[in-house]
């Protein structure tokens, strides 16, 4: 197994465009699992941590650009306010251990429909960063998953960055696992009310071949929600959101849980997750419209 | 005053070493050993056509490839058949390396050595093993109804079948009590698999002295004795040219009791023929596939009983599953059908097991061994009376307890030691209102309705169990006082973290008066002490501290004796503080007991200092008795043996507090109380975190552990990714109380404490979320998917 260490950004692209083969590295934490369990072993692994700008963040605009490098536990801890529902998932992966090395990018590397990063960036809009030295390519995260642990990435290309947009309005992750950490969802949740565009996003994981969004759970939800008077949650409406994102789903069996149970866990998971975030919007709490920003840096680096 | 140590909660004196990375676990040894590794069958059933090792020769560093055909004399034979019973009447063991066929996933085929274990797992890799998949055997009823072997000649897949019935008070069988009974219940209850999963895999490590033509190997094992013995038979050494040590050892929990696994006599074998030192640690992956694991049952049960809930009859069939081999015998079904009584009387009982094998990884004990599931089936029995007859789940338990004043009672089976199940002594009604206090069992019926009120679901359950412990045949301690007036200890069981270094440390510094600080323990070293047995099911305490205390009262009195002379004393008048022997009430008449030790040994050589008092001219000595007296001996050391007519039994009675997310069906334990009465307490502290140890790994078995076999014999969940061990986010605080009711049948008048935290917790949870859900609970474990499966079933 060849190992090898580019410099710099363009190196590596360059590498990768003469080994597509190479499997790139970078917290590790899924590739050194597959290595350890015999699933196939890499003919080389392309190590990205040497690669400084990999490790930075900035705001351009309303968008933060997550370096391919940033962790977990950096996110939680630099982003947390404009970013609240990838961080809450963030806070739900693994343990500080793993936190300290695994990557978002790494996440949408593996995509695994299991992934905790997957359900925020689809009820967020995130856009993958793709890069190789043929250039650079925005993917919406909509078309990033093509298969059970397959992405839309071309042989030579790497992650640079994700983009994903500041939050407007309160968003929220939500998880079942069979046990309280280090554990891998039995299925998934996330919710992010666009509050300026009267919109609803959302994110099911754990419970398809990959992750996916709830569009009629999302259209069904903007038009019953009452924007402009913020009236309480109609229970009728929490419940029927539940069944739509639910019925969004295509769950197998397998020894983490039935079919049946996740389905059943996700309208529950969903419900909760839209009265926990419409109770935010309407005491004006969360990351809301009107500031904007969320505060904090433009940008972070390590 | 700072000698009386029995009974203090003392701090374990290996934590600095076992938590500042200072312990010496087995791969941390032989830095520069060869490594093996193993090629493992792929398949549940199979036969090997051939096996192909040509890739594998052009690995760079490879030594040596083994397979069954290269193994001599009793090496070829098949594992030791450890414990034979006459109703194990189709025992079958494993050749170490697999000869013909495999008969689960995991099976050792080939050995491969090299000269690291990169290189062996890459030789490993390149070797190709040719099968003809047979009909894998998989699922215990499956098995049961015999439509495939898992051994040819083994008709109907039974290793063993086994009856044992006590007849009720008239004489009448169970049957005939059931039949009679006013009321009765008839049922189905269902205990899956899971396993002992220590941090720290097995591990063997070999040195072969040519020159002194003698080995030494050190093993991750619970019994480096047997282990001796095992590999002198099996590699036909002279038994005193082994020496087996077990190093620290991260963790057994009864998986490491089975002995000897295929590699602790193959890894000596090779480490002898290429005069090579030679390791193999075990990885996680093979742990899952090639060692043990327990649990798996399917109990029928019949119960007859009057309106008070008293028991008249109790039938139980119980379809045990044992794997692929029968190593450990039929240890784990005897004792479920045996203890399965637990604090009651029964009225008639019958019990019968049938044991079966399957293409699964074999099934020998497990922390509990086989209580667990017979806890689980008489406390889920008494719970059903009390629901039938609407009464309160202790009430029915009290009113069919062994009595104090019954004691010894005899249960009237034959336990797994071969003698009468007689309890020693116990009480369980005490146990029972300490446990009702504790965990506030009265006033529960208004918490849950406040709880209900507030749309939540909770439940309590209470769960009761007794332990035979302490099992012989026996063991031993050697205690030695050397002149620098320290205290060796030794005994030859092991220890695998349990805290046998503090207490063994503080039963000899009571018995002698020094201080703990002098006294050094060391365990299943066998080049200190030869003769043991092993640790397993809670004997070590009861056992090795018998042993060490009645050793220490040997060299105590042989101290005396020699005190005496010197200080022109009475024996009878002497006493031991601090490490000082002295006249009772006259403290300034005193000699060390270093000097002590220095006058037992009578020198012609003085090495130091206090050496010279005991040289031949350095006192004056009678001239007409030879310097060693006739029947002493040189030296201030005693050894001793403690063997018991029959086990202690403890008792405990669990209880539990649980609420259930009535949307996710999450389960959550709010709750978890414990009563434990293991006899005198030698040290609190220990006692309490071996409890706080095995309700944890109870809680695991209950809630997340099993172990998933595909319908092909593959174990699907072979990782700790989905193999899932309970964290301390799952585990909740345990509130402990402790009732010491001595054990008459020993000196120090202990029972044993080692598994008794795990047994009772499937009982316990299970009965709480029945009572939370209303919804009946037959089968543990149970994950909120298969409470979600229950819930819709209704
Ligand atoms: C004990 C443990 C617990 C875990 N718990 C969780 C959990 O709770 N939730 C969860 O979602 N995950 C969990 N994981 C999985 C893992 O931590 C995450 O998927 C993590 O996000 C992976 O990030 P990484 O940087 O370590 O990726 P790596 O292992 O380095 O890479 C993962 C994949 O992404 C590819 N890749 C990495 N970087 C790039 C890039 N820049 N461009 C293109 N491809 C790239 C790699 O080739 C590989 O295929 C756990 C893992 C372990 C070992």
């Amino acid at each position: 197994m060849d190992f090898l260490r580019p410099r710099t950004w363009a190196e590596a692209l360059d590498l990768k465009a003469a080994r597509p083969e190479a499997t790139p590295i970078q917290g590790g934490t899924d590739v050194m699992v597959e290595i350890n369990l015999d699933k196939g072993r890499p003919a080389a692994l392309l190590d990205l941590t040497p690669i400084p700008e990999l490790r930075e963040w900035s705001r351009e605009g309303d968008v933060i650009r997550l370096g391919a490098g940033v962790t977990y536990s950096r996110l939680i801890g630099e982003l947390e306010a404009r970013l609240p529902g990838l961080a809450q998932a963030s806070r739900t992966v693994g343990s500080p251990q793993i936190r300290n090395r695994g990557t978002v990018a790494g996440n949408l590397g593996a995509a695994s429909p299991a992934g905790d990063s997957h359900p925020p960036l689809l009820a967020c809009d995130a856009v993958v960063e793709a890069e190789s030295v043929r250039g650079a390519r925005l993917i919406p995260i909509g078309e990033f998953y093509t298969g059970v642990k397959r992405n839309a990435l071309a042989p030579d290309e790497l992650i640079r960055a994700v983009r994903v947009p500041v939050a407007r309005g309160p968003q929220y992750f939500s998880k079942i696992g069979t046990r309280n950490a280090m554990v891998i969802a039995v299925c998934s949740f996330s919710i992010a009310l666009h509050a300026a565009e009267r919109r609803v996003g959302t994110g099911v994981g754990s419970a398809a071949p990959t992750p996916r969004r709830a569009v009629a759970a999302e259209e069904f939800a903007a038009a019953r929600l009452d924007w402009r008077g913020r009236s309480p949650l109609d229970p009728d409406v929490a419940g029927r959101f539940g069944e739509l994102v639910a019925g969004a789903a295509a769950p197998i069996d397998d020894v983490r849980g039935r079919a049946a149970y996740r389905t059943h866990a996700l309208a529950v998971l969903a419900r909760r997750a839209l009265g926990w975030a419409w109770a935010d919007f309407r005491a004006g709490t969360g990351a809301d419209s009107s500031a904007g920003s969320g505060g904090g840096d433009d940008r972070g680096s390590q | 005053m700072t000698t009386r140590l029995f009974g203090e909660p003392v701090q374990r004196r290996e934590d600095p070493r076992l938590i500042t990375g200072r312990g010496r676990y087995l791969d941390d040894l032989g830095a520069g050993a060869l490594a093996a590794a193993f090629v493992r069958s792929p398949h549940a059933h199979a036969r090997i056509l051939d096996v192909d090792v040509s890739d594998a020769l052009d690995v760079d560093g490879l030594v040596a490839i083994y397979t069954w055909e290269d193994l001599p004399g009793a090496l070829a034979e098949p594992l030791p058949l450890l414990i034979p019973h006459p109703a194990l009447t189709h025992g079958r063991t494993a050749y170490p390396l697999a000869r013909e066929i495999v008969r689960h996933v995991g099976e050792p085929v080939v050995m491969v050595v090299a000269r690291d274990r990169y290189l062996a797992e890459d030789a490993c890799a390149l070797i190709r093993v040719g099968y003809e998949v047979l009909k894998p055997v998989v699922g215990l009823e499956e098995a049961a109804g015999g439509a495939h072997l898992v051994h040819d000649d083994v008709p109907g897949n039974i290793g063993a079948h086994l009856v044992q019935e006590v007849p009720g008070p008239g004489g009448e069988t169970a049957r005939e009590a059931v039949d009679a009974a006013p009321h009765r219940l008839e049922f189905r209850l269902d205990v899956e698999r899971s396993a002992c999963t220590p941090l720290e895999g097995k591990g063997v490590y070999a040195r072969w002295d040519a020159d002194d033509a003698s080995l030494r190997v050190y093993s991750s094992t619970q019994t480096s004795t047997s282990v001796r013995m095992a590999i002198a038979a099996k590699l036909g050494l002279p038994l005193p040219k082994v020496e087996v040590v077990a190093p620290d050892v991260g963790g057994g929990f009864g998986v490491k009791i089975v002995h000897p696994w295929p590699e602790e006599i193959l890894v000596p074998w090779a480490a002898r023929l290429l005069n090579r030192e030679l390791k193999w640690t075990e990885d996680r992956r093979e742990h899952f596939v090639s060692s043990s694991h327990e649990r798996g049952q399917v109990q029928h049960v019949r119960v007859g009983f009057d309106d008070d809930g008293r028991l008249l009859g109790l039938e139980v069939e119980i379809l045990h599953d044992h794997g692929a081999y029968t190593p450990y015998g039929i240890i784990v079904p005897i004792i479920t059908s045996t203890q399965l009584l637990g604090p009651y009387k029964v009225g008639a009982y019958r019990v019968e097991f049938s044991s079966v094998y399957t293409n699964t990884v074999q099934v020998t004990p497990y922390r509990g061994a086989g209580r667990p599931q017979g806890v689980f089936c008489m406390e889920r029995t008494m719970d059903k009376i009390a629901a039938y007859l609407g009464r309160d789940r202790t009430e029915v338990r009290a009113a069919n307890f062994v009595q104090p004043d019954e004691f010894p009672y005899d249960q009237g089976l034959t336990f797994q030691d071969g003698r009468p199940l007689i309890y020693d002594s116990g009480d369980y009604p005490e146990a029972l209102r300490m446990l009702k206090e504790l965990i506030g069992w009265d006033s529960f019926p208004e918490e849950k309705a406040r709880a209900a009120a507030e749309g939540r679901r909770i439940g309590i359950g209470v769960g009761c169990y007794v332990e035979g412990t302490g099992v012989g045949p026996y063991e031993g301690g050697h205690v030695q006082i050397t002149s620098d007036g320290r205290v060796h200890v030794s005994t030859g069981l092991t220890s695998q973290g349990q805290g046998h270094e503090t207490v063994f440390a503080q039963i000899a510094a009571t018995e002698l008066g020094v201080p703990i600080e002098r006294v050094s323990v060391v365990t299943g070293d066998t080049r200190r002490f030869g003769y043991a047995v092993g640790t397993f099911a809670s004997r070590a305490a009861v056992m090795s501290g018998n042993a060490i205390a009645l050793a220490c009262r040997k060299v105590r009195e042989k101290a005396l004796r020699i005190a005496a002379e010197a200080l022109e004393a009475d024996p009878r008048d002497l006493e031991i503080t601090d490490g000082m022997v002295h006249v009772a009430g006259a403290p300034s008449a005193s000699i060390p007991l270093a000097t002590v030790a220095v006058l037992s040994n009578p020198l012609r050589y003085a090495f130091d200092e206090e050496a010279k008092r005991a040289t031949q001219f350095a006192g004056p000595a009678s001239d007409d008795r030879p310097p060693v007296a006739e029947g002493e001996e040189p030296g201030l050391e005693g050894r001793d043996y403690y063997s018991p007519v029959r086990s202690t039994f403890a008792a405990g009675m669990h209880a539990a507090i649980v609420e259930t997310d009535p949307d996710t069906a999450e389960i959550r334990i709010l709750r978890y109380a414990v009563v434990h009465d293991c006899g005198r307490l030698i040290n609190p502290m220990i006692v309490e975190g071996q409890i706080h140890g095995g309700v944890a790994q109870g809680v695991g078995g209950a809630l997340y552990e099993k172990m998933v076999y595909d319908e092909h014999g593959q174990l699907l969940n072979a990782s700790f990714m989905d193999f899932l061990m309970p964290y301390a986010t799952e585990i909740p605080r345990i509130e402990t109380a402790h009732l010491e009711t001595p054990s008459p049948l020993n000196p120090l008048g202990i029972k044993g404490a080692g598994e008794a935290g795990v047994i009772p917790v499937s009982a316990v949870l299970a009965a709480a979320i029945e009572d939370a859900e209303g919804i009946p609970i037959d089968r543990m474990p149970i994950s909120p998917s298969d409470l979600h499966t229950l819930r819709r079933s209704r």
